[in-house]
Formats: structure tokens, C-alpha cells, sequence
């Protein structure tokens, strides 16, 4: 049996950090219900909605769509309407947790926040993830992951010392984000188990950056002092920094942290050993760095990376995201599940990064498609008949077909 | 009120930053997390920052960070009798962590005689099996290998390493979310056995990366380095100069577009029909970059964020670490708070970044000094004074 089998979440969230956080939840067996409506669909399913890409069904063919909401059953519901409204708050009665991620409010002038949802389950578990947190000047301020990777101050601890802050270039504060949601929601269910006491969450996602910058924040802390960047070197260790393969655009990542990785590399690259110590090699750091480029030049960046980990010193092939597919640990792994898709075709899946044993968690379905358990959901869960199905449909509260967003 | 996982028996033995940070989530919110280290001290006792107040193996600031609301413990689980007393520590506990590959030295079976329910949690830089299984991890070979390095940097190379711990503590809050899950399942009789739990780092970072792996294999095209802060699909996107300090820009919708301009006072650019998606702005970079940075230069960073914002506009402030404690946001929020260690003194430190209404996690900690709970933790276990002498000089344990 999963782990969390028998919990229910219904999810509202939509983009990439809310979307995360429930997909660690189905991932351990809860039932995730994903709540959509076909003209507010997911913007993940694409944000530049025209005539023709609905035409065209592109809204089921987003890969970043499909690669989140995996596992997961997918109503639709016009929360705008009356109907829609009322049965989204009788699936919220017989759930254990809701996740949301609407800009701050939304929910409340559809009359489903928290206050309104607690009125039908007084046990709820509830999350909301807004950019900077529900409380505070800035709770009504709207970002994305880069505006919150931004507000972090991350940026300022990576990049050239006399370049710009430098950001990771995905939406990083949207995948942390998720990260620390699902944290939030196991965090609240074990309460929730042990006292029958729900809750209600609140993530600021800029706030879920700061451990990835505790070094910079911590130095702060203890000198007073923000630190200087040092783009890919390191002041106390070398040589350390993305070296080039060969071929077109191939790099390699090679850091020398010990001495003893030191010695190792040495006897693998005899053209080093004219450098000595640590205090050499930092002082003459051009140098190094140079002989050392002129023989990584010449050799492949994943047969560099095999050659020097076989010896113990820290090498990476500096992967293109083509790469990871075919990447011989992950395929050892198991870590691509390949599953047919609805308009798509045969696609990848990431499983989850833990795993009971050698096998990883099996992904039980591909992402929904939009409204396609609408059925299951209404009758099964929520004792719907067909004749009640025909008359949401006519009205427009359900469907399986995404529409063109009236203008805001 | 009581905290969320009281109750909650976590021993780490693992030491690195990706254990020490999951260790911190559960000591957070109200678990007994006892950090059991070698006589030498963990291995996050050797990392930056360091503080001048306190000298080795107590003068790790990140360290204190790690271990704040935990007992630490010395003692050495290699040595046969030290592994007796381990699993003498042990009995009865929700979790074992671990950072280690292999059958040694603990093992489920061990483990699971004296803990019935465990979950020994084992995460490590690639997972318990694989060609990589016995490569040396750190951030950036992680980083790298992910396919998120490749993307960072000026066009012609090389690409940016991000700074710091950033991987492990997506590890640790990875392996937090598993672990935890895992201690629910037994609580809700989902789960009878004890288990062992394979968290890989190198996995858990993929969740950066996934999407575009699986964009690259339907398409088979991958987004090419373009230059500092700036990666498709969104332009205008990065960090600009203003006369005060920094502003982070995103603009990805027509309306953000339409409202950007605005606020710069740029309505010829709004009305460019190619300017309206993403992509087409994004592919006329080169011009449309030094025109609004030019105009983001004459102005104040606050005000123009919070002029932006009235506009619907994502617009950040991007404060530098010197002015990060002060900024109004987190001030109200509360989002840092206060670590004390016995010899470092007091050091500001962010707190848990999710807010339980109802059971918060607690506002800072104090972090012990090393070895501090050795005698007291053994104590409890039966080993008298004559006996914690002759294992304090066989080096088996160590009271630091």
C-alpha cells in the first residue's frame, strides 16, 4: 500500500509550485483531485491562448503541464457559477487537505477561502502559497518564480564579482516553492492524524529561498558584511571551475577540494605537476586553469567526469537537458517512466526522488486531461446522476474542452 | 499547544547539510532530533561560514544553523561497541538518518530488531545503486548534471556555477518530504514494516530541470545559453541597475507588457505587434534591453517596484544580504529569527519558510555545543560513569 493512501487533497493550484507540492501527495498514494474549468484552465497548459491553439488542442500538449500533474484526476468546475461553487464545497467536505495558488483575492470573492471552506470541514488542511506570503505589505504583490528568486536576494551570491546578481535560469523560486509546500501539508497531516485538528498554511515562496542562500546569509550574519562573488572560482581551493571538452559547447566541472584529490588528479594529468601546494596553485590559478583547459580540450566531458570520479576527484560532464534522458545513472535508475498520452504520445515521467528499495515508486497514470474524470468524480465521490452531468454540461459549469478566457 | 511531529524520534548520523537540513525541519516543528557524530565531529562542523568567536569543532555557523533544537552526540557508530550503543539509542525510533552507500555500518535489519517502525533514511548525492553510486557529489557536479549549469552565462561560455549548499538543501527538503511521508504511513497503518528510504540528491534536484528534459525530447530542441538573466521564454526578464540598488523585472503576458510600458513611459514599444507574445520580445532583445534599461536607470528601486506592482506588474526588489534583514516584507513576517550557540553567541538566521497557523515551528533555537548531550544520552541507556570513562578513552565516544 502507498503511504498516504486514503487521503484526499483537492488541488486548485495551477503553474508549477502548487502543482509540485500535490504531485509529491499522489506520488505516495493520496487522491489528488485537480479542479480546473475550461476557461480557466491551468496556465500551465499555455498562457497565450488564440483561436487556433484551442483549435488544436494544444492545451493538452504542454510538457511542463503533463510532467507536474501526473497521477492526478482532473475536474472541471466553473467556480464563478453557483453550481460550481457548491460542488467544489461538497468535494472540499469529504477531503483532508486543499492546495491553492490563485493571486490573493481570488478565492475570496468566490467565497472560497479559507474561512468559507473551514465552514464545510472544520479538519481541513489547508495551503496557500502566495509569492510573498499572506500577511505583510507586500501579501497582495504579484510574481512569478523569478520575481521571487529576485525578492530572495539569492541572485546576489552567484555570478562574476564584476557582473550583474545572476539567477538560475528556471523558475527556481517556483520549484522550491512546491518543494516547501508539500513540507507544509505532511507537516500539518501528521498533526491533523494525531489531534484530528486541521489548519490552515501559509507559504511565502521568496522565504522558501533563504536556505538555499544560508551561506550568504549566514556570512552576513556573522561578519556583518555581504560576501563577494567569485563567479566559478573558489578562495580557498584550485583548481575549481567549468573547463572545456571537446566538441561544440561541451564543459566540464572539476573542483579540487582536498589535497588528496589533489595528488589524484595530479597522477591522472601529469602536465599539473609543476604545481604544488594550495598556496601555489591559488597564486598561480591562470596558469593552472590554463594547462588544465588544454587537457580537458581534448577529451570527451562525460569520459573526463568517468576518468577523474574513477580516482575521487569531483568531475561533472556539464549535461544540456537532451542529455538527461539517455543519462546512465538515471536509466539505471529507472528514473524516466515512459507512458502513453492522450495527444501527445509516448512521454517521460520523472519519478519521485525517494524510493522504498531498488524500485522507484511506479507512476500509476499520465496527467489527466482536461475534465477527464469529471464523471468519476461527480458520481462516485459526489452521488451525481447522468441526467445531472447533462445539465452542468448544457450550463457550462463542466466540460472537457478548454475555451477562450473572457478578458479580465 | 503542541508542536506538529511531538513525539517524533529522529537520530542522523549521516552529518552532511542534506541530512542536517531535513534533521532541522522535524527538530522544528517538534520532533527529538539527536545528531550522533563521530569523535572528529560531523562533517558540516568543517564548512563555511565560520565564526571568529569560537574555534573548532564549535566555530561552523552553518552548523549551528543545522543543528539548532537538536541533542548532539559523540559517538563513534564504526566501532563495534559504538554500534551497540547506537542501536541502544535508537530503539523505538520514528527515523535513522543516513548519508552513507552500502551495508555499513548499519543496516535495516539491525536497525529494524530494535526500532520496529523505522524509517532509516538514507540520502546521498545519487541513490544506493547506478554508476554513479560511488562518485564524489557536490553542488555544482550536481548542478551540472541536471542540465541546469549549461544554461547560465554569457553566450560564448563558460556557463555560471551557482554558489553554495543550494543542491544538498534541496536534498534534505526532499528527503524531509519523503521521510515524513513514510513516518505518516505507519501512523496511519499503511505501512507495518520497518523501511529503508533511497532519497538521491542528484533526483531530487531534477524537479529544476524535469520540464525541459521532456521538452527536449518532444522536441528535440533545447533553449541555447543567451547571456546573464536571460533564458526563454519570458522578455523582458532580469536584474537591472537602478540608481538605488536592483529591481528584478519579469513581464510575460500581453497585459504585463502593455503595463511595463506604461510605467516607463515607453508607449511606442507597446503598440509593436511583434512585441505582444513572449518570444517575439525575446528575439528582439538586443533592441528592446538598452532602451527600458535605460529609463529603469533614472529611477528609485523601491518606488519603482511599488509603482510597478499597483500596476499588476511582477517587479521585485532584489535586496542585497546587507539590507536583506531590514526589508519591510520580512520584518513583518517575521522571517528571520535568532540561533544561539553556547560559544558562537547569537547569530540571525531565516526560520522555517512555511507558516503552520495553528502549530508553528519554533522562532530560532539553540544550537548545542558539540558532544554536549553524550554523557546524559548514554546515561539513559545504562552506561554508568567507570564505563563512559573507559569509552571516552577508547575513543568510542566523546563529551567534546
Amino acid at each position: 500500500m502507498k503511504p498516504l493512501h486514503g487521503v484526499r487533497v483537492v488541488d486548485l493550484s495551477m503553474g508549477w509550485a502548487g502543482p509540485l507540492a500535490a504531485r509529491h501527495l499522489v506520488d505516495m498514494g493520496a487522491e489528488v483531485i485537480k479542479v480546473e474549468s475550461c476557461e480557466r484552465f491551468d496556465w500551465w497548459r499555455g498562457w497565450e491562448a488564440t483561436e487556433e491553439w484551442i483549435a488544436l488542442n494544444a492545451a493538452e500538449q504542454s510538457a511542463a503541464f503533463n510532467t507536474v500533474n501526473r497521477n492526478k484526476l482532473d475536474v472541471t468546475l466553473d467556480l464563478t457559477s453557483a453550481d460550481g461553487s457548491a460542488l467544489l464545497k461538497r468535494l472540499v467536505a469529504i477531503a483532508d487537505v486543499v492546495v491553492e495558488n490563485y493571486s490573493s483575492g481570488v478565492l475570496p470573492k468566490l467565497g472560497l477561502d479559507y474561512a468559507a471552506l473551514k465552514e464545510v470541514n472544520p479538519q481541513l488542511v489547508m495551503l496557500s502559497m502566495p509569492a510573498f506570503g499572506g500577511s505583510g505589505p507586500w501579501s497582495r504583490y504579484r510574481a512569478y518564480g523569478s520575481t521571487v528568486e529576485h525578492a530572495s536576494g539569492l541572485p546576489h551570491l552567484s555570478g562574476e564579482p564584476d557582473g550583474p546578481p545572476t539567477m538560475v535560469h528556471v523558475a527556481y523560486g517556483d520549484a522550491v516553492g512546491g518543494l516547501n509546500g508539500a513540507a507544509a501539508l505532511l507537516t500539518a497531516l501528521r498533526h491533523r492524524r494525531r489531534t484530528g485538528e486541521g489548519q490552515y498554511l501559509d507559504l511565502s515562496q521568496s522565504e522558501g529561498l533563504f536556505p538555499l542562500g544560508i551561506h550568504g546569509i549566514l556570512h552576513r550574519s556573522v561578519t556583518d558584511h555581504a560576501p563577494i562573488r567569485t563567479g566559478n572560482r573558489s578562495d580557498t581551493c584550485a583548481p575549481h571551475g567549468v573547463y572545456p571538452a571537446s566538441g561544440d559547447d561541451q564543459w566540464v566541472v572539476i573542483q579540487v577540494l582536498t589535497e588528496e584529490q589533489w595528488r589524484a588528479l595530479v597522477e591522472t594529468i601529469v602536465e599539473l605537476r609543476s604545481f604544488g601546494g594550495i598556496a601555489d596553485r591559488l597564486a598561480r590559478r591562470d596558469e593552472l586553469d590554463r594547462e588544465l583547459s588544454a587537457w580537458t580540450r581534448a577529451r570527451p566531458a562525460r569520459e573526463i567526469m568517468t576518468q577523474l570520479q574513477s580516482v575521487g576527484v569531483p568531475a561533472a560532464a556539464v549535461h544540456s537537458m537532451a542529455d538527461l534522458i539517455d543519462d546512465p545513472q538515471l536509466a539505471a535508475r529507472r528514473f524516466w517512466q515512459m507512458l502513453e498520452r492522450a495527444y501527445v504520445g509516448t512521454q517521460p515521467n520523472p519519478v519521485a526522488p525517494y524510493r522504498v528499495g531498488e524500485a522507484p515508486i511506479p507512476i500509476d497514470a499520465p496527467a489527466p486531461t482536461l475534465g477527464q474524470h469529471n464523471r468519476r468524480v461527480l458520481t462516485e465521490l459526489l452521488g451525481l446522476t447522468d441526467p445531472d452531468l447533462a445539465r452542468l454540461t448544457q450550463a457550462g459549469v463542466i466540460g472537457d474542452r478548454p475555451m477562450m478566457p473572457r478578458p479580465e | 499547544m503542541t508542536a506538529a511531529l511531538a513525539g517524533i524520534r529522529v537520530l542522523d548520523v549521516g552529518g552532511t547539510i542534506a541530512t542536517g537540513y531535513c534533521g532541522k525541519l522535524f527538530a522544528d516543528h517538534g520532533a527529538e532530533v539527536v545528531d550522533v557524530e563521530p569523535p572528529h565531529g560531523a562533517a558540516t562542523r568543517a564548512l563555511a561560514p565560520f565564526n571568529d568567536r569560537a574555534s573548532a569543532p564549535d566555530n561552523s555557523a552553518l552548523h549551528a544553523y543545522l543543528s539548532a533544537n537538536k541533542r548532539s552526540v559523540s559517538l563513534d557508530v564504526r566501532s563495534p561497541e559504538g554500534r551497540g550503543l547506537f542501536l541502544a539509542l535508537a530503539r523505538n525510533a520514528d527515523v535513522v538518518l543516513d548519508a552513507s552507500v552500502g551495508g555499513d555500518p548499519l543496516s535495516l535489519a539491525d536497525l529494524g530488531a530494535v526500532a520496529p517502525r523505522v524509517v532509516f533514511s538514507r540520502v546521498t548525492w545519487f541513490g544506493q545503486n547506478g554508476p554513479y553510486a560511488g562518485f564524489t557529489g557536490t553542488d555544482s557536479v550536481c548542478h551540472a548534471l541536471i542540465g541546469m549549469v549549461r544554461s547560465i552565462g554569457p553566450e560564448e561560455g563558460p556557463p555560471l556555477l551557482p554558489s553554495g549548499y543550494q543542491a544538498q538543501i534541496v536534498g534534505g527538503l526532499t528527503a524531509y518530504i519523503g521521510t515524513l511521508g513514510h513516518v505518516i504511513a505507519a501512523e496511519l497503518g499503511n505501512r507495518t514494516a520497518a523501511c529503508q528510504l533511497d532519497t538521491s540528491i542528484y533526483e531530487a534536484n531534477m524537479c529544476f530541470t524535469e520540464v525541459g528534459a521532456v521538452g527536449a525530447f518532444n522536441t528535440g530542441v533545447v533553449a541555447p545559453r543567451m547571456g546573464v538573466n536571460r533564458f526563454p521564454p519570458t522578455f523582458p526578464l532580469g536584474i537591472y541597475p537602478c540608481r538605488d540598488g536592483w529591481i528584478g523585472v519579469t513581464a510575460l503576458t500581453p497585459s504585463q507588457w502593455a503595463s511595463f510600458c506604461a510605467l516607463l513611459d515607453l508607449p511606442d514599444l507597446a503598440a509593436v505587434p511583434a512585441y505582444q507574445t513572449t518570444l517575439g520580445r525575446l528575439a528582439d532583445a538586443a533592441v528592446l534591453e538598452p532602451i527600458f534599461k535605460r529609463k529603469v536607470a533614472e529611477q528609485s528601486a523601491a518606488d519603482l517596484f511599488h509603482r510597478g506592482q499597483s500596476m499588476r506588474i511582477p517587479l521585485a526588489l532584489v535586496p542585497t544580504m546587507e539590507q536583506l534583514f531590514d526589508v519591510d516584507q520580512y520584518v513583518a513576517r517575521g522571517a528571520f529569527g535568532t540561533i544561539s550557540h553556547p560559544l558562537q553567541g547569537n547569530m540571525t538566521a531565516p526560520l522555517t519558510p512555511f507558516k503552520l497557523y495553528r502549530t508553528p515551528a519554533l522562532p530560532g533555537g539553540v544550537a548545542p555545543k558539540f558532544g554536549a548531550d553524550t554523557r546524559a544520552s548514554l546515561a539513559a541507556v545504562g552506561v554508568d560513569e567507570t564505563a563512559f570513562e573507559r569509552l571516552c578513552r577508547a575513543n568510542v565516544v566523546a563529551e567534546g
